[in-house]
């Protein structure tokens, strides 16, 4: 069972990566937001392989679904704040946002 | 065993391809495509209502808000990405993953296992009774994201 797991954390390490690269060398802001969502998409899957390694799936079926409802009230929030960056900024460019105005 | 692994390689092509797209709704598209894979794997690892939840809400209605903040924000130039990202991908990808082996070899031994015994009842005995804290959080989070939108779309009042 245990190499089950690590072939579950392998592919979940795979989609990390692909979420980390995206924050870290993306500049559009909706693409840094759907590599946040990538990352939640591993973590989601860690905590539900593990639960199916360690046959506590219900526990980690119950721990899932309340990532699962932070992450839509996250999302929800962050799109209206894109929304409004994009009315004052005019752009979707992250590095516009570094501009500090007093 | 294969089915899953058919299902995670699915999950990872289409996150990349969601992450180095150029069209944004392809993106979008894309990254519901492969909440959707997740779901599936999530019901053949025995957990339906995780499944369920995974594709109405994360593969449904996330998709959707993206969608709709995609057609709302419409640049005339888009956002120019630097071209060495596609170039350098492969390499980070499998850096990051050689670490990652080599961390978890270390790590996961070290691990114990979960003390008690196997799961009795069903999940609703689990998510009513065991978690009930977290139902609790739950609630708070739903409504501080209600407020914070709510709070974002505020109109000005018209002597201010």
């Amino acid at each position: 069972m245990n190499e089950t797991w690590l072939i579950y954390l392998g592919f979940a390490a795979g989609l990390l990566a692909v979420g980390l690269y995206t924050l870290l060398t993306m500049r559009n802001v909706i693409k840094l937001f759907i590599g946040i969502e990538v990352v939640s998409k591993a973590v989601s899957l860690v905590l539900l392989s593990t639960g199916f390694a360690r046959t506590h799936i219900l526990l980690a079926q119950s721990l899932v679904i309340t990532f699962i409802v932070v992450e839509v009230s996250l999302v929800a929030t962050a799109l209206a704040l894109i929304i409004n960056i994009y009315k004052r900024t005019n752009s979707l460019d992250v590095r516009r946002l570094a501009k500090l105005k007093g | 065993m294969t089915g899953h692994i058919l299902l995670l390689c699915g999950v990872v092509l289409f996150s990349i391809l969601a992450v180095l797209s150029k069209d944004l709704i392809k993106s979008a598209i894309s990254l519901a495509v492969a909440s959707l894979l997740l779901g599936i794997l999530f019901f053949l690892m025995g957990a339906p209502y995780a499944g369920v939840f995974e594709i109405s809400v994360v593969a449904g209605l996330i998709t959707v808000l993206f969608i709709l903040t995609i057609a709302l924000t419409k640049t005339e130039g888009e956002v120019r990405e630097s071209k060495a990202v596609r170039i350098a991908f492969p390499l980070f990808f499998v850096v990051f993953i050689v670490i990652d082996v080599l961390v978890m070899k270390g790590l996961i031994p070290k691990i114990q296992a979960l003390a008690g015994p196997a799961e009795t009842g069903t999940f609703g005995d689990v998510l009513w009774k065991q978690r009930t804290f977290d139902l609790v959080g739950q609630l708070a989070v739903i409504l501080a994201g209600v407020f914070a939108v709510l709070a974002l779309f505020r109109k000005r009042d018209k002597d201010e």
